[in-house]
């Protein structure tokens, strides 16, 4: 019973840190209606700034995150400048693309600079298990998730909570009304695409501390991953996004712990195929663009 | 009086099919003017081009005698006092009634201006006060269009653009909502209506103009154009 809880646990940190990227996706997909396939490697520069930073500039908790943000974010602004805006309403097709050899050079371009293995992080959280009643976290753990539970309530604060978060819901469900009252449809595609990347970013860095390690290819993992959830959940509701990424965390877990590592996705994307097959448009709804 | 709006050879195409061709239209403060035509004549096309959501090929909009529209952008033409009631509401059915609302008031930074529009929408609209928490979506026809006129009116526009404010609305709900345009006019809000209800139009309105095919084929004011042949034929249904 007490692995089972264990594990759930496990699963829980994992699934957390698949929520902030999924959620990222979902949002520039809602609002802009692209689909952005470089956003895991926005992920991957983030791990790699929150590296830099603390090589280079302090070792201090604070600034590594503060560090992957910035260099997630503006990873992001560049991205929605100079690819996504110019093929703003050409086919969806074009922007998949584009964003899709983004994320190939990205990754290529930091395997050229750190090599195609994995890179140590130095240790800023110690390796300390905290006991939490019948299971217990590492501080590495509790660090990742308390980070990605943080960005996901903001997340959902400035979407549900702001004036400009009202204006992105606006602009997601009717652009051309959103922009005859008034609202910068430009400007809140940029400032969506950089908030998801600084969400990235900050998760990436408490990835790369919990792993100890920052890797060129880091994106793909989290990138398939934070795709299918989105299939799966439909991206309707962001809540609906959050639910299905911890699920899949959890049941990822759980297979790793009773079963073994190597049934891992095969159960996963059995589950997606599932789903699709009988909720086309995710289990929680979808708006088709 | 210089005019508040002035449209000179305007053309808009999508692709290589002519929209509308060389309109020319006009409207003084304070007027009603109302633009007739039917299906597909290019009347949401007008208004869109207004807003800058259409793109001009050619011609200029001239507001209140120093701003070319065909210039700007949809948000700065908000900015310039113009706001619009859309064709079938356009509301924003996954937010609530007062979410779209503050919508309505986006550009407003000041929050006790915003909380006063509202008072005074929710005064002039009791029906959205009770319903403000549900989702816009689940209103019916009338109060949709309710919201989508309070929408409009919050940001104490200088213009209203109105794409067929009466389809798809009851024929008792359809009186409400012409009144409800007169009594806009008679705050002082100018008026630019698109409308197939004819009768109902230029019973209200000082001017109109009959578009066919992209063009405007007839002008004048609303009491003589509703003795023309032509608009008797199409749209009030009878031979005159």
């Amino acid at each position: 019973m007490d692995i089972f809880l264990q594990q759930i646990m496990n699963g829980a940190v994992i699934g957390s840190t698949y929520a902030v990227v999924a959620v990222g996706f979902a949002l520039v997909f809602i609002v802009l209606r692209v689909v952005n396939f470089a956003h895991p490697e926005i992920f991957m520069l983030g791990m790699f700034s929150g590296l830099w930073a603390a090589l280079h500039i302090s070792d201090n908790l604070a600034v590594v995150l503060v560090a992957g943000a910035i260099g997630a974010g503006l990873g992001g602004l560049v991205l929605e400048r100079a690819v996504i805006r110019p093929l703003h309403g050409r086919n969806m097709l074009m922007t998949l693309l584009a964003t899709l050899g983004v994320s190939i050079i990205l990754q290529n371009g930091m395997a050229i600079i750190t090599g195609p293995d994995p890179v140590p992080y130095p240790t800023i959280i110690p390796n300390m298990s905290v006991p939490l009643g019948p299971v217990s976290l590492t501080a590495r753990q509790l660090v990742n998730f308390a980070a990605c539970i943080i960005l996901l309530i903001t997340a959902s604060y400035y979407v549900r909570g702001t004036k400009y978060g009202r204006a992105t819901r606006a602009v997601a469900e009717r652009p051309d009304v959103a922009a005859a009252f008034g609202v910068n449809v430009s400007l809140i595609s940029l400032i969506t695409v950089v908030f998801a990347s600084l969400m990235a970013g900050i998760a990436a860095v408490s990835v790369g501390l919990l792993y100890g390690s920052a890797w060129a290819f880091v994106g793909l993992l989290y990138g398939l991953k934070a795709f299918i959830i989105l299939l799966v959940a439909g991206n309707r509701y962001f809540e609906g996004v959050v639910f299905v990424a911890i699920a899949l965390g959890i049941i990822e877990a759980l297979i790793t712990g009773y079963v073994s590592s190597g049934m891992r996705d095969v159960v996963t994307f059995t589950l997606l195929i599932g789903v699709l097959y009988f909720r086309p448009n995710g289990v929680f709804g979808s708006y088709n663009a | 009086m210089s005019a508040l709006l002035k449209v000179s050879g305007l053309s808009v195409a999508y692709g290589a099919v002519p929209a509308i061709l060389d309109v020319s239209l006009e409207l003084q403060p304070g007027e009603v003017r109302v633009i007739l035509g039917a299906n597909g004549a290019g009347k949401t096309t007008i208004i869109k081009t207004l807003l800058g959501l259409v793109r001009a090929r050619s011609g200029t909009i001239q507001f209140d005698g120093k701003h070319d529209l065909t210039r700007l952008k949809s948000h700065q033409i908000h900015q310039l006092g113009i706001a619009w009631v859309p064709e079938g509401r356009q509301l924003w059915g996954s937010l609530t009634v007062l979410e779209n609302l503050r919508m309505g008031a986006f550009i407003e930074h000041d929050e006790a201006k915003v909380e006063k529009g509202i008072a005074t929408m929710f005064e002039r609209f009791p029906r959205l006060k009770e319903r403000r928490h549900q989702l816009a979506a689940s209103l019916s026809g009338g109060e949709q269009q309710m919201v989508a006129i309070a929408r409009a009116l919050i940001s104490k526009p200088r213009l209203l653009l109105m794409d067929e404010p009466s389809i798809g609305l009851a024929p008792l709900v359809v009186r409400d909502i012409f009144d409800l345009v007169r009594a806009i006019n008679q705050d002082g809000i100018s008026v630019l209506m698109v409308e197939q209800n004819a009768r109902q139009a230029l019973a209200l309105a000082h001017w109109a103009y009959l578009l066919e095919i992209g063009q405007i084929v007839e002008s004048g004011p609303a009491r003589e154009i509703s003795t023309k042949e032509r608009v008797q034929e199409v749209f009030l249904g009878g031979a005159a």
